[in-house]
């Protein structure tokens, strides 16, 4: 989603433009630019990160200008489809959020009056429109260009000519001014704003609005005055987004259950891939990175178990440096944005070694999905939060849509039997959700846990990667040293580091390693360990020689991962939290990763 | 204008349907109780809203975040002990200014209730309505229009006139409220009555609508009001011969099979399977992923996310939570019926099954009338339900 930010009025535009639009990163973009207003327009853009933008930037002077981030409709993310647009003169910007319908016959039309156009994007019609009309007065101009314009917009325009002077308009998209002494904002967003002023002016569809330095005015497209009073906005930037929730963290862990029933929503019933999954492959390899690496490898053991394909994980960057055997598998890359840099290049080798590509991802559009053979996507929203919680849950959701329709159009699973992990795929929403229900008894354990300098985790068979993944997230956001292992591994080395001063972590839920699992639960605790054990609700044996039970819902053993995970999510989280961690923002990490 | 609502209470006379959320989380006509609140407050204008959440309050969070999905700016105030009403419009105190309503979160009500209320009420205000069941409410003693004092739950009849627990107050409500709070009293009727002493309250009457659900068979009203109007949506894949008739909302996804009859009132949530020749009457919501086998008629119920009913069965004026699973030929048939709920029987004219949140059948079983299954229990094939299941049980 674009995002527009404006301002005008007695100090130095461009760092309060920056900052502003920092604030609207959340809604996602590929490319950034702003325009400046001193003694003649600057407009700089470029793809990538804001920050990438301003390390180019040099100090332009001026008190007005405006600012963009552009989420890649028409025309592919580039420095020249970024906004804000500039005229034939180069004296006139437009940053646009939205999509013009017709902007194909403006153009054609456009270009016969002998205007030449920079970009391939609808926005650029809309500028050339506007410099038809522009005759000294840019709003009159707006507004005989909006006239013959259709579609969704909010836009934003300044002119050389007319310094100290923005013009703002929507339909359909978001568009609020922000009133401040001797100056005024614009953004499309709220919490642009709020660092500045709290009192703000919704801007209605099919309204144009002029901001100088000492006021504002709107009108309407007829040019007949609006008046209307701003509102108090009386909540501060942070609750804005976190919705009531202390942090980004927690409100996407609770958001889980609503976002599983998304990934599965007319789904169970069909997972609608056209015969994907049924030939041209007799085994699978799942590649990916970070947290979606640990999906990957529970990957395996879903499509191993539900569908009967041999299957295998492996990191993206090492699979796309090794040597490929001459069989042919499936290649399934997981990654939450699509954009991180060493899927992207394990999936071109893929392509290049001739295998069927299949994309798991959550940003529709995203460079992975478009270059795949088939994408499912994980419909798990936006995560803020650096830690991946409630995409990783929901890429689990999407294998095991991909085992159960795999499985059935393979023939290596019967109907009764899917219908049975059907049943079980509708209940995954409530057993995580019964986790979410134990979320201050969750707090107490961890701390209790709070002082230990090292962490281990054990798990065995689909277990074991999550234990991986809950030693992640206690490593990213706590910043307590955590291992994963496989628990029948500990005797061949791990059990060395054991002290009292170690908690180990161990899932221990009822499935057919649960007796196994017990037996290196007492190698642990002979070591004087502390264990906390991850149990299946109702089990009042392990209660009697662990240290504390963290209890799940139990479900048939492939199921477990979900519970389990968001188990331990809460417990580094409140981890973190008792060690007053920057939970959203931990140290050194960034949300996707798309550099190599 | 700002308005309150309360919603920080666990709502315990509502079975095994509060469990996991709070009562004004429960859906019917597939939204929550509290959104048709929420509505009714933007469709006046009204849209900074302050929450008072309490049990559960993350299932509130997660479902109306900042409000903007709902056209609201939604502020949240966690009281973490539920002591009475007066008590919670009292924590939001820092959050309103000079005049604001509030309403409760688990009686859904109309733009035309909130309209009147906000129209209407130049001062203090209460609105009152008629009820049949007036014990259970505060009854409300007039003056004309004016309130002279609110009774609550008497144990004689007064009169039919209650307290709706929607009312239009200033901030000189909160010297009222103070000061009985050090009396150990907490409750808002109480502060009505005190404020009633020396100024006039207004008690308003309203056609717009009110209803309150008390126990888990009163959703059953709440669901057919809010889908009476419902919209007649077609979406996902509709086989041929599937018969439609009236308003029916078909969600994204939903695959309904061939034969199957759907006379509406209906709604289906997005994602579910309909089976062939199964039959849906009204008033009925599904929620999202609900599968119905082969030659299942349900009528008049309400089917929370994910319920998977299989082949054959037959539910109605029932009520099933969230994941509940059962395999074929399930009995729930209507009738009336004495039902317990906290330690007291009610005699409800109509009734099917109450069945908590994940509670999975068998085949072939048969529940009378009134039943009550809590949360998570586990009924064998061939079983005959009679009365309340306690959560998480075995029945074999």
């Amino acid at each position: 989603m674009c995002g527009i930010v404006g301002y005008t009025g007695q100090r130095k535009a461009l760092p309060i433009l920056l900052d502003s639009l920092k604030r609207l990163e959340y809604r996602g973009y590929d490319s950034a630019g702003v325009a400046i207003v001193g003694s003649e327009l600057k407009v700089v853009k470029d793809k990538g990160f804001i920050a990438n933008l301003e390390a180019q930037l040099p100090a332009i002077e001026g008190t007005t200008g405006l600012a963009h981030t552009r989420w890649a409709t028409h025309g592919a993310p580039s420095k020249v489809n970024a906004h804000p647009h500039v005229d034939c003169s180069g004296r006139l910007a437009i940053a646009h959020n939205g999509i013009i319908e017709n902007f194909m016959e403006i153009r054609e039309r456009m270009e016969k009056e002998g205007h030449v156009f920079a970009s391939q994007t609808d926005t650029e019609s809309l500028v050339h429109l506007v410099e038809s009309y522009y005759d000294g007065n840019l709003e009159t101009a707006v507004r005989s260009a909006l006239r013959e314009v259709r579609g969704s917009f909010a836009i934003a325009a300044v002119h050389a000519d007319e310094p100290g002077r923005i013009v703002g308009a929507r339909n359909e998209s978001p568009l609020v001014i922000g009133v401040g002494p001797d100056e005024n904002f614009l953004a499309s967003d709220v919490p642009a704003l709020l660092k500045h002023t709290d009192k703000v002016l919704y801007i209605l569809d099919k309204e144009i609005v002029v901001l100088t330095a000492s006021g504002v005015a709107i009108s309407d497209l007829e040019g007949r005055t609006v008046s209307r009073e701003p509102e108090r906005i009386t909540w501060t930037l942070e609750d804005a987004e976190k919705g009531g929730f202390e942090h980004f963290m927690l409100k996407e862990i609770f958001e889980q259950p609503a976002a599983i029933h998304e990934t599965l929503l007319g789904r169970i019933a069909n997972l609608d891939v056209n015969g994907f999954f049924a030939e041209g492959f007799t085994s699978v390899k799942l590649v990916a990175c970070g947290t979606s690496y640990h999906a990957a490898l529970v990957g395996k053991y879903i499509l191993e178990e539900i569908a009967q394909i041999p299957a295998s994980a492996e990191l993206a960057s090492e699979y796309r440096y090794a040597h490929g055997p001459s069989e042919r598998p499936l290649v399934i890359l997981l990654s939450q944005s699509g954009e991180t840099a060493d899927t992207l290049g394990a999936m071109r080798e893929a392509k290049r070694r001739g295998c069927k590509t299949l994309g798991i991802c959550n940003v529709v559009g995203s460079s992975l999905a478009r270059e795949v053979d088939k994408t499912i996507y994980t419909r798990a929203g936006l995560e803020i939060g650096v830690a991946a919680t409630k995409t990783f849950v929901t890429q689990l959701v999407a294998l095991y849509l991909i085992a159960l329709r795999g499985g059935l159009d393979r023939g290596t699973l019967g109907y009764e039997e899917a219908d049975g992990l059907k049943d079980q795929l509708r209940s995954l929403p409530r057993a995580v959700q019964a986790v979410l229900n134990r979320s201050e008894e969750i707090e107490r354990l961890a701390e209790k846990y709070r002082d230990a300098k090292d962490m281990f985790y054990i798990g065995r068979h689909v277990n074991y990667p999550v234990a991986m993944e809950g030693a992640l997230k206690l490593k990213e956001i706590s910043y307590v040293h955590a291992e994963a292992y496989a628990a029948g591994e500990l005797k061949h080395g791990p059990l060395a580091l054991l002290t009292p001063a170690t908690p180990v972590v161990a899932i221990a839920v009822r499935d057919h390693t649960y007796e196994k699992m017990r037996s290196n639960i007492g190698e642990v605790v002979a070591r004087g360990s502390p264990v906390l054990a991850i149990a299946s609700e109702g089990d009042r044996e392990i209660v009697k020689f662990v240290d504390d039970v963290l209890a799940v819902p139990e479900l048939p053993g492939i199921f477990n991962p979900a519970p389990v995970t968001v188990a331990m999510q809460l417990f580094a989280y409140h981890l973190a939290r008792t060690r007053q961690c920057p939970i959203d923002k931990p140290r050194n990490l960034a949300k996707s990763v798309t550099v190599e | 204008m700002k308005a309150v609502i309360l919603a920080a209470g666990e709502g315990a006379r509502m079975g095994p349907f509060t469990a996991s959320e709070p009562k004004v989380m429960i859906p019917v006509g597939n939204r929550p109780i509290l959104e048709y609140v929420v509505q009714a407050l933007v469709d006046n204008g009204v849209q900074d809203v302050v929450l008072v959440v309490g049990y559960r309050r993350e299932r509130i969070l997660s479902h109306f975040q900042e409000g903007k999905a709902f056209g609201a700016r939604i502020r949240y105030v966690t009281q973490t002990k539920q002591l009475g009403t007066a008590h919670a419009v009292a924590e939001a105190r820092p959050h309103l200014e000079d005049r604001f309503v509030v309403l409760n979160g688990s009686n859904m009500v109309d733009a035309r209730f909130v309209g009147d209320l906000i129209e209407q009420a130049k001062g203090p205000a209460v609105v009152i309505t008629q009820s049949d069941r007036p014990r259970q409410y505060g009854v409300v003693t007039l003056q004309g229009s004016r309130v002279v004092s609110i009774t609550e739950k008497p144990t004689q009849m007064i009169s039919n006139l209650i307290n709706t627990g929607a009312y239009a107050l200033d901030a000189s409500i909160f010297t009222d409220i103070e000061r009985l709070a050090a009396e150990g009293k907490n409750d808002l009727p109480s502060a009505i009555n005190a404020h009633a002493a020396s100024q006039d309250v207004l008690a308003l009457r309203t056609e717009g609508m009110w209803i309150d659900a008390l126990y888990p068979w009163d959703l059953l009203r709440l669901n057919q009001a809010a889908i009476a109007s419902t919209a007649d949506v077609r979406a996902g894949t509709i086989e041929s011969n599937v018969t439609i008739r009236g308003r029916v909302a078909v969600g994204d996804g939903c695959t309904i099979r061939s034969g199957a009859y759907l006379q509406g009132p209906l709604s289906l949530g997005a994602g579910c399977e309909i089976g062939p020749n199964a039959v849906l009457l009204p008033s009925t919501s599904l929620g999202r992923n609900v599968r119905i086998g082969a030659l299942t008629t349900v009528a008049n119920s309400i089917l929370m996310d994910d319920v998977s009913l299989g082949a054959s069965s037959v539910v109605q004026d029932s009520v099933i939570g969230s994941g509940v699973s059962a395999k074929a030929g399930l009995m729930a048939a209507s009738g009336p019926a004495d039902v317990k709920i906290e330690d007291e029987w009610h005699a409800v004219p109509q009734i099917g099954a109450l069945l908590g949140e994940d509670a999975e059948f068998g085949s072939g079983v048969t529940i009378e009338s009134g039943s009550i299954v809590n949360e998570r229990t586990r009924v064998a094939s061939g079983a005959r339900i009679r009365g309340t299941v306690p959560a998480g049980g075995v029945v074999l």
